[in-house]
């Protein structure tokens, strides 16, 4: 029986590899990596031939000083003009210096035609002289990109305002620029069969596990898709159980919750083309943390993140508690409040559940359709939709009052957290509690949060327990969970991720 | 996955997840009358039942732990064909310890089966009057064959996470009954001749069946340090809860009272008043929250069950699943077969009374074997050195 799902695994796995070897060889594999000749014609030719004559290819053709021939060859609007124009053609012509020594930062040569590909595609600039066998390539990638913003997704009240960009050279010297450590290491990858995206994989040696590191970089290694348009790619082709609505791998557009990251042994991945960076491994309760926790004094840090965890309670079971209550235990409910609420219910015709599922649908309906708006008119549906909608549906006796509040504090609490993949997984599981609680009350509410809490505790993140630092307990790190102690208790990094140097800071304070 | 899932710091068993298996199995239905089987014979003194009837389930813990500490990293279903045959008869061994083995599969069956019914029964009765007894025995089914379709390591955490929401409402309920107590109902301390307490607590002990899942699980802890600790911390904490329990069924309800009610703990919770709280009737909220704590008994049986046929038939994880599903239809029958609450009560009345013994015998012969074995060894490496 194994045997026989073995045999199966191995044929389908052959079959999909057949099926990326094909589409591989119509991608970058698909141009010789033949050596340039010395003719300064047959190679332009030949690199135009390989691009198919594309049209927003310049080859700008011109003499050198000392007579030579020469070419440059870009593709418009990925250079900087400028840079192009001033500092190797201008340079060129009007001194004879020898060709290596163009006034631009970065210069390689290569004799290989796929990396000369690779270049031009990637905005740099060509130069192919006649006579030298190779060419040269300068940087002058300088095409029109956003700007370090202040991060969208997470904001804080106290703490830096600059945020991730597209640009990979610029994100990581963010992170540069915040962590003046030597031990910074930077690991450059490149994905995507057509897309050819850049990657770098970052970490500090000396602090982050070697295994765990090794173990993503091979996972990374392993991909086999044609593009990567963003981190999200990424994230789904390393996690560990893809059938999990939690994320296993988080996502941050903030430079200075990867630094700290980082040094508590992490991981991080900056894609090419994406503001948002992914730390790895990640356990359950960090996407319930925000950098302001640090920031802030633990008091305040610790109270903001007991109400983030009671926020996260209420977005998973409130409505759910309120269908228990209201159609098994009425006898729970203090005899005073259970006459208002059913005075408030007299006139709604639907069961409970009924009414619960109508109106947490229409507030994700209402949700979804604000953030996909634009600017301007978003908060005017939320506007709309909550308080003529919700108003309106009162008053026909559609709904009842007690309903409205707590649909209301549901989506409110789903937003208090910091994480919104956590906080959309919280969200989603709120539908099947519902249901059950429609069905068994309370007990059909346990009988899913121990499905929930099974799930939650299967899950590792490369090799972590999901659910560190509750079990498998480690008090340690439980003084960064719930509560956070002041800075002066947390001398040593949480050990769930195996740091080799344990020790955070040396000494009394 | 790659070598990290392989790291053996990963897979293997802390001395507080140890302690949470061995509490949370302790700790399912039997506390739900407890208070009633203690005081039937000890009458005031039943509170020192669970104390007294620990000490017989301390020892057996302590006989697991040194037979699994003589085999390091081998469940009883590994190691019980090493005792009776050794390893030059492995076939021999194999026939001599199989009918112990099954006797050990078999009881694990029937307990969890008989579990998840008796917490049927006291949901339909209690909570969910309109609810057929057979949803709610498949819904805990549902939640066992959950957990078995995943990795041991998995069972251990789940213990782990769950193990407060173990203990908080029982001490909660504990403690907030003891506001009506009256005091005077345990006195006089002493009253029962003393063969009628040696014999009442002898019935305590069944309450403590459970622990032989360790036969299997003990296998996979850390180091040989922690197992006798594990297993001594796992019994004293259920023997504390067990205690406080039937101290405050005695103090709020009296002896005579609890012999009327069928599920005294529930009695209990339904007395308890918190002023202040929002909610009143607490007796739905404990019986939801008591879900976890039945499903580690359940869950746990199951898993230890599903776990030994698959080391008995040496088949991989793919069988685990297959068999967990497979499984539940004729554990389902069982559990259904006892016609009314008297047979179920009955039934595990006889089973606890099998339990105590097989779990005691069984590690006990393994345990001489064993000795007598190693004595042999000695003697013979001593001829060995002299000749």
């Amino acid at each position: 029986m194994s045997q026989f799902w073995k045999a199966w695994e191995k044929r389908k796995a052959s079959l999909r590899a057949a099926v990326l070897d094909q589409h591989a060889n119509k991608s970058m594999e698909s141009v010789p990596d033949t050596i340039l000749s010395s003719s300064l014609e047959e190679n332009i030719a030949l690199l135009e031939k390989q691009l198919g004559k594309s049209d927003d290819l310049v080859v700008r053709r011109f003499t050198v000083k000392n007579g030579t021939e020469a070419a440059i060859l870009f593709i418009d609007g990925m250079v900087d003009r400028n840079v192009v124009s001033e500092y190797i053609i201008r340079f060129m012509t009007s001194t004879s210096v020898t060709y290596e020594k163009t006034a631009v930062n970065e210069l390689e040569s290569t004799d290989r035609l796929r990396q000369t590909i690779r270049n031009i595609l990637s905005g740099n600039a060509v130069l192919v002289l006649e006579g030298q066998n190779k060419v040269f390539l300068n940087n002058t990638r300088g095409w029109e990109r956003r700007g370090v913003e202040e991060p969208k997704t997470e904001s804080v009240v106290r703490g830096p305002r600059d945020g991730f960009a597209e640009t990979l050279c610029v994100n990581s010297a963010l992170i540069r620029s915040r962590l003046k450590d030597p031990n910074l290491r930077l690991k450059h990858f490149v994905v995507g069969q057509r897309t050819q995206t850049d990657i770098y994989v970052t970490y500090i040696e000396g602090i982050a596990h070697p295994p765990i590191v090794q173990e993503i970089c091979r996972r990374i290694e392993h991909i086999n898709i044609d593009a990567i348009l963003e981190s999200g790619y990424i994230e789904q082709m390393i996690q560990d159980s893809r059938w999990s609505p939690f994320p296993q791998i988080q996502n941050t557009e903030r430079p200075d919750k990867v630094v700290a990251n980082l040094l508590e042994g992490k991981v991080a991945i900056l894609v090419d083309g994406t503001p948002f960076a992914l730390v790895a491994p990640a356990v359950f309760s960090q996407f319930y943390q925000s950098p302001e926790d640090y920031y802030e004094r633990f008091y305040i840090a610790t109270f903001i993140r007991m109400i983030r965890g009671a926020s996260m309670i209420i977005a998973l079971l409130l409505p759910s508690l309120y269908i228990a209550f209201s159609s098994f235990h009425p006898e729970m409910i203090p005899s005073r409040l259970v006459i208002a609420m059913a005075a408030g219910r007299s006139t709604v015709p639907f069961p409970s559940v009924m009414e619960a599922l109508i109106m947490e649908v229409a507030i994700e309906i209402l949700r979804e359709a604000s953030v996909r708006l634009p600017g301007p008119i978003g908060p005017t549906i939320g506007i709309v939709g909550a308080l003529v909608v919700g108003e309106a549906a009162v008053s026909a006796g559609l709904v009842s009052p007690v309903m409205v509040i707590i649909v209301a504090l549901t989506t409110i609490g789903s937003f208090a957290t910091p994480s919104y993949s956590a906080a959309i997984a919280i969200r989603m599981l709120r539908f099947p509690l519902m249901l059950l609680a429609g069905m068994f009350g309370l007990y059909g509410i346990m009988l899913f949060i121990i499905i929930i809490l099974v799930h939650l505790s299967s899950l590792k993140s490369f090799g972590v327990p999901y659910m560190t630092p509750v079990s498998p307990i480690n008090l340690a790190a439980m003084r960064d969970m719930v509560i956070r102690m002041p800075f002066k208790w947390l001398k040593r990094r949480p050990t769930m991720f195996h740091p080799q140097d344990e020790i955070r800071k040396e000494g009394r304070q | 996955m790659g070598q990290l899932g392989k790291d053996p710091q990963h897979n293997t068993f802390s001395l507080w997840q140890m302690t949470s298996i061995i509490t949370s199995t302790l700790i399912g239905v039997g506390i739900l009358t407890l208070p009633r089987t203690t005081t039937e014979k000890m009458l005031e003194a039943g509170w020192l039942a669970p104390i007294l009837g620990s000490i017989f389930a301390f020892f057996v813990i302590w006989l697991i732990a040194v037979l699994s500490r003589r085999f390091p990293g081998l469940t009883f279903i590994q190691y019980s064909p090493i005792v009776w045959g050794g390893h030059e008869h492995s076939r021999l061994g194999f026939w001599l310890s199989l009918p112990w083995i099954l006797i050990f599969i078999g009881v694990l069956f029937v307990s969890t089966a008989i579990t998840s019914r008796i917490f049927g029964e006291v949901v339909v009765t209690a909570v969910l009057q309109d609810t057929p007894l057979e949803v709610i025995i498949v819904s805990m089914f549902v939640l066992a064959v959950f957990l078995c379709l995943h990795e041991l390591d998995t069972l251990a955490r789940v213990n782990e996470i769950l193990f407060p929401l173990i203990l908080f409402p029982v001490l909660f309920i504990a403690f907030a009954s003891f506001q009506k107590a009256e005091w005077n109902n345990i006195l006089p301390l002493i009253r029962v001749p003393l063969k009628t307490a040696i014999m009442g607590s002898f019935e305590t002990s069944y309450s403590f069946h459970g622990y032989e899942i360790m036969l299997i699980f003990f296998a996979f802890a850390h180091g040989d340090t922690g197992k006798v600790k594990a297993g001594f911390y796992g019994i004293g904490i259920s023997v504390f809860v067990y205690t406080l329990i039937v101290l405050a069924g005695i103090v709020v309800f009296g002896y005579e009272e609890l012999q009327k009610v069928t599920w005294p703990t529930l009695e209990l919770v339904k007395t308890t008043q918190v002023p202040g709280l929002i909610l009143e009737r607490l007796e739905s909220a404990f019986l939801a929250v008591w879900v976890a704590a039945v499903f580690t008994t359940v869950a746990n049986g199951y898993y230890a069950l599903i776990y030994s046929l698959r080391q008995l038939l040496k088949k991989g994880m793919l069988f685990q699943r297959i068999a967990s599903i497979v499984l539940v239809i004729p554990l389902f029958f069982v559990a259904i077969r006892p016609q009314n609450i008297v047979e179920i009560f009955n039934v595990t009345t006889f089973l606890g009374y099998t339990t105590v013994w097989i779990s005691v015998v069984s590690p006990l012969i393994h345990w001489l074997i064993m000795l007598y074995r190693d004595r042999g060894r000695r003697t013979e490496k001593r001829s060995d050195a002299h000749g």
